[in-house]
Formats: C-alpha cells, sequence, structure tokens
C-alpha cells in the first residue's frame, strides 16, 4: 500500500509517542513531580479516560519499586506509547537478593492466569506486615490485576553485589476508557 | 480518643480525627516510600483506642494517588474497623471518588471484597 507523506506522518504520530524520559536521581521530591507531570502529560495526550490514574498507577509502582530497592539512587525511566500500547519502563541497581526477588515475582506473574493473579494479590494483601524498606510486596502483582501479566523483567550482573535490573509493563490501551 | 491533626505532605494525605465532629478523614495522595513507618503508628491509634471511638464515628477516604503500599496499610486500617464493628461499634464508612475514575473505584471494590465492609460512595474530591 502506497502512503503519501502526509498519512505516513499521521501513521507515525499515532504509532508512538515518546512521552516521558527521565534519567537521574529518583528521591521522593522527584517521584512526586513526576507523579504530577505524568497525570498532566496522560490527561492531555491520551484525552479524557476512566483508566487515566490506572496508567499513571503503573508508572507510581515502577518508580515506587526503583525508589526502594536502589543501590544507586539513580533511575533510567521512560513513559511512552507504541501503537495502542502504553509502555512504562524503568531501570535501576540493585543488590543481589532484591534483583532476584524481582526476577522471581515477575516470573511467577508470568505464569498466572488472571484469576490466579487475583488470589495471589489477595493473599499478600492480607499477609502480615510490610517488608524492612516499608514496601508491601504487592507493586507487580497490583499492575497484573489492572493489566494482565505482560509485565517483563531482566537482570544483569554489573558488579560484586550490584545489578541492573530492567522491568517493562506493556498495557494496552482499552478503546471503552475513552470518554469525549 | 485525642483528636490527630497529621497535615498532608506531598507524598503522603493529611490524617485527621475530629472527637467532637466525629470524623475520621484520610485525605490526599498516599504515596509514601515507606508505608509501615507512616501508617503504623495510626493503625496502632485506632486500635488502642477503639473502646473510646463514639458510635456514629464517619470514616472518610479521599485518596486520589496511592502506591500498593498504601493499600496495604489502608486494608489494615480497615481491618482494625472491621473488628470494632463486629464487637458492636456503628461506624459509617465513606469513599470519594472522582468522576469517572477506575482507580478510586476499584481500590474500595477490593476493600469491599476483602473485608465485607460497605462504603458510602461520594463523587468529588476534598481538600487536605
Amino acid at each position: 500500500m502506497n502512503m503519501d507523506r502526509k498519512d505516513q506522518d499521521k501513521l507515525f504520530q499515532e504509532l508512538e509517542k515518546s512521552l516521558l524520559e527521565y534519567k537521574g536521581v529518583l528521591s521522593s521530591d522527584v517521584r512526586v513531580q513526576l507523579l504530577d507531570l505524568l497525570h498532566c502529560i496522560a490527561q492531555d495526550n491520551l484525552g479524557r479516560r476512566t483508566d487515566l490514574k490506572r496508567l499513571v498507577g503503573i508508572a507510581l509502582e515502577l518508580l515506587d519499586n526503583a525508589q526502594r530497592y536502589n543501590v544507586s539512587k539513580d533511575v533510567d525511566f521512560r513513559w511512552h506509547v507504541e501503537a495502542n500500547n502504553l509502555v512504562v519502563t524503568i531501570r535501576n541497581r540493585a543488590c543481589r537478593t532484591d534483583a532476584e526477588r524481582l526476577m522471581e515475582a515477575v516470573q511467577a506473574i508470568q505464569r498466572m492466569n488472571p484469576e490466579e493473579i487475583a488470589l495471589a494479590f489477595k493473599r499478600q494483601l492480607t499477609d502480615d506486615g510490610f517488608g524492612p524498606k516499608g514496601g508491601a510486596g504487592l507493586g507487580m502483582l497490583h499492575i497484573a490485576k489492572k493489566i494482565g501479566n505482560n509485565i517483563t523483567a531482566n537482570v544483569e550482573h554489573v558488579n560484586t553485589d550490584e545489578y541492573l535490573c530492567t522491568s517493562q509493563v506493556v498495557a494496552t490501551l482499552n478503546p471503552r476508557a475513552k470518554r469525549v | 480518643m485525642e483528636a490527630i491533626n497529621i497535615k498532608a505532605t506531598r507524598n503522603t494525605p493529611a490524617i485527621r480525627f475530629d472527637p467532637v465532629a466525629h470524623t475520621f478523614l484520610l485525605v490526599g495522595n498516599s504515596i509514601p516510600e515507606n508505608a509501615g513507618e507512616f501508617y503504623g503508628p495510626v493503625i496502632s491509634m485506632i486500635k488502642d483506642n477503639m473502646p473510646a471511638l463514639p458510635d456514629g464515628t464517619s470514616f472518610i477516604f479521599c485518596l486520589p494517588y496511592f502506591n500498593s503500599s498504601s493499600l496495604k496499610a489502608v486494608y489494615l486500617l480497615l481491618t482494625e474497623i472491621k473488628s470494632g464493628m463486629e464487637r458492636g461499634k456503628k461506624f459509617d464508612l465513606v469513599w470519594h471518588v472522582e468522576e469517572e475514575d477506575d482507580f478510586m473505584t476499584e481500590a474500595a471494590e477490593t476493600f469491599t471484597e476483602m473485608t465485607d465492609l460497605e462504603f458510602i460512595f461520594k463523587t468529588g474530591l476534598i481538600e487536605a
């Protein structure tokens, strides 16, 4: 099919929107600012949607994890739209225990169907207490409960007890969530 | 139970208990790095003072954004409230949602499913 330049430009715009990239220190202040910015970006680029905060919430969980389990304080974060998907990617350095836990959590989720995800989420929610770093072990399950198990993680060994962790979530933008 | 007045920050909600108006409010974004540290003392306070909480107290929640560890903290708070209600206390639970917002609605639905508590839904946010 031949497309003229105008059509190509239109298709390109629809296919990908690189909405936000951030590389740098992730402090609580930065996380709050990113949340505000993401909310605004989502509202203006994705339009009025009932799931707007749910989509921003995915980023919030990934930022939360990256801040809590980070040995360097720096992150590499990207929030973009590819075709009909919102893709959220975060990379941070973590110690071996936390990196392994991330991989285990994501691999476990990948094996689950929606009912199993819901059950695992409930079990984790009702388990007593918080982890030593204040987390509830719910982040990835919370995301999976909302968008399914389209979550991937990759861990690369950097040095003795430092691992480069990359987590990515792909959320299909549900057309029914759009409001006029 | 004495009044509680914890002011909101950019990542933690305001928490207020007014013993005269019989209202307990949790209002604002809840995205603390350490939810256990932030909510722990409040949950303990509610638990320890449950006998002194007056009937008719309204627990009002308005959390536009929250992380999953806050979700757990609110769940733990609700289990204390439920425990009081099972021992005869009469409380109201009010959950504020923004118009057409799945995020806040789903959280209340999760809590209803998990605790069997019933929420009164109100549309619109309240100021922290």
